[in-house]
């Protein structure tokens, strides 16, 4: 056994772990290299979906091409829907480092390996660009419309939106990549000698001349505190440029400065909710029990509580706003995308990504299991599609063809309902996420060992007046 | 004289400890000995020098190209095809904010990576002197000192408390 029992009184009974540091790279190297029966069940049925996907993509580009977007607002959505996830996910790997919360030691790796799946988003994002309308009136000047469309880019600089774009979207995933390889290789250091096959190969590639020294622990933790504050930074603005590009400039008349905001928050929501799905099935079925203590869900579901609130919060504030305002098109925007065409969505959008998770996490008891965030988390998932189906299958459709550079969306549109193209697509795409990221875990540790030792250095049970406790050591 | 490094594998941080202080007093230049690890110990915990880095230069210059590039491409472009529209000036800086700010972002986190690779003297294609038990909690004590002076540090590091020591001729022994 690589840990000792769990710790914790009373109500936080089961609550800390407290891993062998010198077992731990061994047990949870074996533990890498074992594929259970239902590691590959999962496996195969994702490759599955994987392919309908493609299947998918491929019979939506013969019936429709690329010319017009309206025809690919479910593959936006899913896109977006990934693209929230696989963006928001490492920076709660570098937000919990930042603050050097102990419980996040366990949620760093399985946070991190998200970026992995960015590849994904930089692939399904290269159509997107064909797809997207021009920012000029392709009809020129015409009374009644606009030359140019209302966008981010204004009268659109050199390369703009496409070249801006799709160097926004590389760059996030470079950064992700760069900030797992930089944590990882330390761990894959410690691997490189023992590991065979691809694995060893690119172990010794990727960490060749890592031994450990104080200097590359320093530069490690400097480099991720770097890159970690860049990440933070361009990730924010690629959800502001994409929503903008990609929802808001569709919708003529769309003015909103909290829509960004909102799009930013629903992306920190379903990715930590993602995280703590991921974190409950390796606790729970992936043999990760001894590693993955209750601490880290209870200490990660209050920070969903409250990003919870503040999406509600912002809903609100982009609703009032234009329900005081009462112009035409405020009128308009509320209509199509709240209260009229994609109202049930919208209904069960709010259900899912607040008034459930907050009724699980608004509960101490509940909090206080590793069921209880993870079923949130869960929640705030699905929550986080339905957001997406409204935004962006809505966006895509409001203003086809010439209606795109009208001044303002003059009619409410009647809703888009999925083909059976855009049910393979959104449920594919998500198995091929789901896919790649199990994948990503037989090529690299779920745990980062480095940061679980050194968390051991630091943590243990002993007494403290007449009772025993966890004590802290705080070394900065 | 070429450096031979020699490395002792300590079961504990206070015994690596004592052996970095037989090292300052046999006279062993404290850049001559690093401590390896496989978790980062905090400053200090061995008695060590204090390792400075420059790494928060290379982002800033990274900023600072990306920042001028960013400004030269917006201006030249709207310089170069003036459109006045609604009455904005030709060099507004609203528009020229988003594409420097992004071209900010990139160069600098495209010099951040470049500068943790020079900083932390990766990739080294050679490969070092190493034990696989530093990854089950050992602590490693490399030591780069004159050929003749591989023995009397070997002793040193065994009498500091050393349960191995490793030498990259092959040598090994506590």
């Amino acid at each position: 056994m690589a840990a000792t029992e769990a710790k914790g009184h009373g109500q936080h009974a089961g609550m800390w772990i407290y891993p062998d540091a010198a077992t731990l790279s061994q047990d949870i190297s074996e533990k890498s290299k074992a594929t259970s029966s239902a590691f590959k069940t999962a496996l195969v049925v994702t490759g599955i979906l994987f392919v309908l996907a493609v299947i998918g993509f491929i019979a939506r580009a013969a019936d429709d091409g690329f010319d017009e977007i309206g025809p690919w607002g479910y593959y936006n959505a899913v896109f977006s829907m990934i693209f929230m996830v696989t963006s928001g996910a490492p920076l709660a790997a570098c937000a919990f480092r930042f603050t050097k919360s102990h419980w996040r030691r366990p949620l760093s790796r399985v946070a991190e390996l998200f970026s992995i799946v960015g590849i994904l988003n930089l692939i399904m994002f290269i159509p997107m660009m064909i797809f997207l309308p021009s920012l000029d009136n392709p009809a020129g000047v015409v009374e009644g419309q606009m030359e140019l469309r209302r966008t981010i880019w204004f009268e659109g600089p050199i390369g703009a939106p496409l070249a801006w774009d799709l160097l926004g979207v590389a760059f996030l995933v470079i950064t992700a990549i760069a900030i797992l390889w930089t944590s990882a290789m330390a761990d894959m250091a410690e691997a490189r000698n023992t590991a065979t096959g691809f694995k060893g190969w690119l172990y010794r590639r990727l960490s060749g001349g890592w031994y450990g020294t104080k200097r590359q622990w320093n530069v490690q933790k400097a480099g991720l505190a770097l890159l970690g504050a860049f990440y933070f930074m361009t990730v924010v603005f690629m959800h502001f440029v994409f929503s903008s590009d990609y929802a808001q400039s569709l919708i003529p008349g769309w003015k909103d400065s909290i829509f960004p905001v909102i799009y930013t928050v629903t992306s920190f929501q379903v990715s930590l909710g993602a995280i703590l799905v991921a974190l409950f099935i390796l606790r729970r079925w992936g043999g990760y029990e001894g590693y993955i203590g209750k601490s880290t869900f209870w200490s990660a579901s209050k920070v969903l509580l409250g990003i919870t609130l503040l999406w509600i919060y912002h809903m609100f504030a982009f609703f009032i706003t234009f329900w005081y305002g009462r112009l035409e098109i405020e009128q308009n925007i509320i209509q199509y995308l709240i209260s009229d065409t994609y109202s049930i969505v919208f209904i069960l959008n709010a259900l899912f990504s607040f008034v459930l998770p907050f009724a699980v996490l608004v509960w101490n008891p509940v909090r206080r299991t590793d069921w209880g965030p993870a079923l949130a988390g869960l929640l705030v998932v699905i929550g986080g599609l339905l957001f997406n189906i409204r935004i962006f299958v809505a966006s895509a459709n409001a203003a086809p063809g010439e209606k795109l550079y009208a001044f303002f969306m003059e009619h409410v549109p009647a809703p888009v309902y999925p083909d059976i193209w855009d049910v393979f697509m959104v449920v594919g795409g998500l198995g091929a996420a789901v896919f790649i990221y199990l994948l990503s875990t037989r090529i690299l540790p779920v745990l980062s060992l480095w940061e679980v030792k050194e968390g051991t250095l630091y943590q243990k049970w002993g007494k403290l007046f007449r009772g025993e406790y966890q004590i802290l050591g705080k070394p900065e | 004289m070429a450096k031979l490094p020699i490395l002792g594998l300590f079961e504990s941080a206070d015994h690596a400890a004592d052996a970095g202080d037989a090292l300052k007093a046999a006279g062993v230049p404290m850049t001559d000995y690093d401590f390896l690890t496989d978790a980062p110990y905090p400053e200090g915990a061995f008695g060590e020098r204090e390792e400075n880095h420059r790494l928060y230069i290379f982002p800033f210059v990274g900023a600072l190209v990306g920042l001028t590039v960013g400004i030269m491409l917006t201006a030249m472009t709207q310089m170069a095809y003036p459109l006045a529209q609604g009455g904005k000036p030709i060099l507004s800086m609203p528009p020229m904010a988003v594409v420097t700010y992004e071209s900010t972002m990139l160069t600098a986190i495209v010099f951040t990576i470049i500068g943790i690779l020079f900083e932390s003297r990766l990739p080294a294609f050679k490969q070092g002197l190493y034990d696989t038990r530093i990854t089950e909690g050992y602590i490693g004590v490399l030591v780069n000192v004159d050929e003749d002076q591989l023995t009397p540090t070997q002793t040193l590091l065994t009498q500091a408390g050393a349960i191995d020591v490793v030498r990259k001729d092959g040598g090994s022994g506590a």
